[in-house]
């Protein structure tokens, strides 16, 4: 029974202490791994003046992991897939340990903290190479370690058409985030290992595109092409491919052509943002929150809402056409915008009705949103204070709100009407509603079902029609 | 071999397959002490000696979009901004249990609750609480406004509400909810209104 209770208490001692070991405090910095199985990311530590990395989350993502500590010891056995275990020691405060039972100095001392072993940057590829066998490439200064031959390397070839355009080749499709500013793409690549093919800065000489620079940092690898005129950015070839070339001048969105039918989220067709009108006219602008790295909710892990609010922000616009009402969008694509920003477009352009569009995995059916505001004896037409622009306008955002709410309900889908402290609708100088679509039952992928968009975009559509009368049109 | 050494090898597997099973054991109950143990403290030991107090909660519900009021026993500090922080522990807490109808980040929690007057709270929320709080404009208004009408229910000379994250202003709690403002808890009991 001795035995037992002793047995006991060791196994027990190792399980606490293993749940010690997962509750570290955050990553300062990280470093990217990119090995043919995986990508992953790993917390960087600055200790004694450098940066360590733990040795658990480090090959961890390479195969099974088991460590463990014995008073300053530091016991660590890497079985690599289909592998047998190969053991590695470290003693904390000291730069000799074993690495598979040959002698190994680290160029700084293995820290042990909170029961975890670490390592300087600076080894991380050697031991790796020594577990793995495989050829490891760091670079230290940009965060990335490379096992294998898994980089990626890119091909420039500039076509000086009207306009001139970029081709960025790649050996496999990629994914990049893609922002865009006046006369700059930029193309962050964060699971790609993407590396430089050649020099860094490619200068053209080309009336549109003036050159393209690669760099990396920060765990991540960065392309920037610059130009004398925006730019946008387009795939191609699968994702093998991305055309650089200059952005279409914007119409106005006033007057704006019956938009096309609704396709797919595409976060590769940037759009310009809306102008102001020049003629007076009836205008909805939709806007799909989010947008870049600003995801939004996570519907599922592979489904961001800002890719799902982009869907139904074009079923929307198509909708509206179909009823006769110019729609335009604040964002057509996959691009951050502010919330300040959405509030300053949206009043520059002075619409009839600004419609913001949402989603979320929890909740079920459509909720209907107007500003919580305190109501306001403010004139539409006089100056507004920023932080409450929206309260002038409460009444007719009411009466939409309960409109599209009544159209919901006709199609017996599942809605409320409420308030909510919602930005930037409080800034918003023109009659506003949000809607987030949940859900219509508990299939969390049902929520990017064509039908279930379909039959939301043509209540909002038809709500907006039916109170149309009520609305001002366009100021001049 | 004999039967005396069969026997023995018998009994030696025995007990070898009995520690087995034990150890088994030993280790679901170290994981369940070490869950029920996080979850008593997010539900939050009484900060207090003293006899437990009821108070009101508004407890969100994702799954129907409602607050539902409800009554716990918490034992509250005799100092005001303590006690408002100890109604939102306890508040915090139901939502950290395992089986919350609106889960909230795994470390929530409710750093300070000050005073701007007698009728202002600002409630100081740690970065764990606003970093991974569900995303959706239903799910942080239900949030928010819990916390508005809970400490109303408690406090009811506090007509407006602030919230910040790690002692600075956000703008907002998970990508939709406005942190930038102060909340009157009237414009929010309409909202509750709505809600239940």
């Amino acid at each position: 029974m001795a035995i037992t209770a002793g047995l006991a208490l060791l196994f027990a001692a190792l399980l606490t202490r293993q749940a010690g070991v997962h509750a570290q405090s955050p990553a300062q910095n990280q470093l990217t791994v990119y090995s043919p199985r995986t990508s992953y990311s790993v917390p960087l530590l600055d200790m004694n003046g450098q940066p360590y990395a733990g040795l658990v989350e480090l090959l961890e993502p390479l195969g099974s992991v088991d460590a463990r500590i014995d008073g300053k010891k530091y016991k660590l056995h890497f079985t690599p897939p289909g592998g047998r275990p190969l053991e590695l020691q470290f003693t904390g405060g000291k730069d000799k340990g074993k690495v598979r039972g040959n002698g190994y100095k680290l160029p700084a001392n293995f820290v042990l903290q909170n029961g975890r072993g670490y390592v300087p940057l600076s080894v991380t590829s050697q031991i790796i190479s020594r577990l793995l066998g495989s050829d490891i490439e760091l670079h230290p200064a940009a965060r990335r370690l490379f096992i294998g031959s898994v980089q990626l390397r890119y091909t420039l070839e500039l076509h000086k058409d009207n306009p001139s355009r970029l081709l960025l080749g790649f050996p496999s499709p990629v994914n990049p985030t893609i922002a865009t500013e006046p006369g700059r793409v930029r193309l962050t690549f964060r699971r790609e290992p993407i590396v430089s093919s050649g020099p860094e800065n490619v200068p053209y000489s080309d009336p549109l595109i003036s050159g393209a620079t690669f760099s990396e940092h920060d765990g991540l690898a960065e392309l920037d092409v610059t130009g004398t005129a925006p730019l946008m950015a387009n795939f191609a070839d699968g994702g093998k491919t991305i055309i650089v070339t200059g952005a279409p001048a914007p119409p106005p969105v006033a007057q704006e052509a019956p938009p096309p039918p609704p396709a797919p989220a595409n976060p590769q067709n940037p759009v310009p943002q809306p102008r102001q009108p020049a003629t007076p006219r009836f205008l909805v602008l939709i806007d799909p929150a989010h947008g870049g790295s600003d995801i939004g909710a996570a519907i599922t892990p592979s489904l961001p809402e800002k890719d799902v609010v982009l869907a139904l922000a074009r079923r929307v616009q198509h909708e509206l056409a179909n009823r006769g009402i110019a729609a335009g969008l604040l964002r057509n694509s996959d691009v951050a915008i502010t919330l300040d920003q959405r509030a300053t477009w949206t009043n520059a352009a002075r619409p009839a009705l600004y419609i913001a569009l949402h989603a979320a995995n929890t909740g079920q059916g459509v909720h209907v949103f107007t500003a919580m505001l305190p109501a306001a004896n403010l004139s539409p037409q006089g100056f507004l204070p920023w932080d409450t622009a929206q309260a002038a306008f409460l009444d007719l955002s009411g009466s939409v709100a309960g409109s599209v709410a009544a159209e919901l309900e006709s199609r017996k889908l599942p809605n409320a009407t409420l308030l909510a402290p919602l930005r930037p609708m409080n800034n918003i100088a023109a009659p506003a509603i949000a809607v987030e679509i949940a859900p219509p039952s508990g299939e969390v992928d049902e929520i990017a079902s064509a039908a279930y968009q379909e039959q939301v975009a043509q209540s909002i559509a038809a709500g907006v029609a039916a109170v149309r009368a009520k609305l001002p049109e366009v100021r001049p | 071999m004999t039967r005396r050494v069969l026997v023995m090898f018998a009994a030696l597997a025995l007990i070898a397959l009995g520690l087995t099973f034990y150890a088994l054991h030993l280790k679901r109950k170290v994981a369940r002490d070490e869950q029920l143990a996080a979850e008593q403290q997010r539900a939050l030991a009484p900060l207090t000696n003293g006899p437990p107090t009821p108070v009101t909660l508004y407890i969100a519900s994702d799954s129907d979009g409602t607050l539902r009021r409800t009554q716990v026993n918490v034992t509250l500090p005799p100092e005001r901004t303590e006690r408002d922080r100890a109604v939102l522990r306890a508040l915090f807490g139901e939502y950290l249990q395992s089986s919350s109808s609106h889960p909230i980040g795994a470390d929530a929690d409710v750093r300070d609750v000050y005073l701007l007057g007698d009728d202002t709270a600002v409630v100081d929320t740690n970065a764990a609480f606003a970093d991974a709080h569900p995303s959706g404009v239903l799910a942080e208004e239900l949030t928010v406004a819990s916390i508005v009408v809970t400490l109303n229910a408690n406090d009811s000379k506090i007509e407006r509400v602030k919230i910040l994250v790690n002692g600075q202003e956000r703008e907002t709690l998970a990508g939709h909810a406005d942190l930038r403002r102060f909340y009157e808890a009237s414009n929010i009991g309409q909202v509750v209104k709505d809600l239940q």
